[in-house]
């Protein structure tokens, strides 16, 4: 079910606070967040992230096409390498 | 035979089922198109006068979207979800459901005919069964 418009989307607070402050500083170091439910937001654009998908950070560059998905969206958090008898680990 | 939108052309059916052949023209749609059309829905599709059908066509037409590009529309979302490398462009990808449904069993709309793995658990009674 969608979310209720009243909300509004959901940003995590101190997340959106250090995109801002990267912005300004035109720092390009990506940012390591847990918050994979942050909502991605038009300032986030262009931005690097690092989301943990549960054991590690995978880089997550946001484009344009990404506004309004949410960053855990992603970072897989499962791992699936195929079934079969083909000897690769 | 009446001809709307193009190359569809329903058969004798009541028109409220006979839009439906058209993609993107379900039963509220159909509703809603001839009720502005108003014409009775338990027409047949060949009973209808010209000047009905262009009516129909016209509505269509300025409202809704149908067809080819309305095809051309859900493929771009599509092509987006991938492009952008996101869950729901994975499942796509790998053609399994999007929707966060079981693949344990069942998803055979995504997943096509079945491929039988051997010493799969189940499927020995699958067999005889």
């Amino acid at each position: 079910m969608a979310r209720s418009q009243k909300k509004g989307p959901h940003v995590e607070e101190k997340l959106f606070r250090k995109v801002m402050v990267a912005k300004q500083t035109s720092s390009f170091v990506p940012i390591r967040t847990w918050a994979r439910r942050c909502m991605i937001v038009p300032e986030f654009i262009g931005q690097k992230f690092e989301v943990h998908n549960g054991r590690t950070f995978l880089p997550v560059t946001i484009t344009e096409d990404m506004v309004g998905h949410k960053l855990g969206e992603f970072s897989p958090t499962r791992t699936y390498r195929g079934h079969g008898a083909g000897k690769k680990k | 035979m009446p001809r709307v939108v193009g190359v569809d052309i329903p058969n004798n059916k009541r028109i409220e089922y006979a839009l439906r052949y058209i993609y993107g023209v379900g039963p509220k749609v159909a509703e809603r198109i001839l009720k502005e059309a108003q014409i009775e829905p338990e027409v047949k599709a060949k009973d209808l006068t010209e000047d009905e059908v262009s009516r129909i066509a016209g509505i269509i037409e300025r409202n809704y979207q149908v067809e080819g590009p309305l095809r051309r529309i859900v493929q771009g979302n599509i092509a987006r979800l991938r492009d952008i490398g996101c869950y729901r462009g994975l499942r796509h990808r790998r053609g399994l459901p999007v929707r966060g449904q079981r693949t344990r069993t069942n998803a055979r709309t995504r997943k096509g005919p079945k491929k039988t793995v051997a010493g799969k658990k189940g499927v020995k009674e699958l067999s005889r069964g």
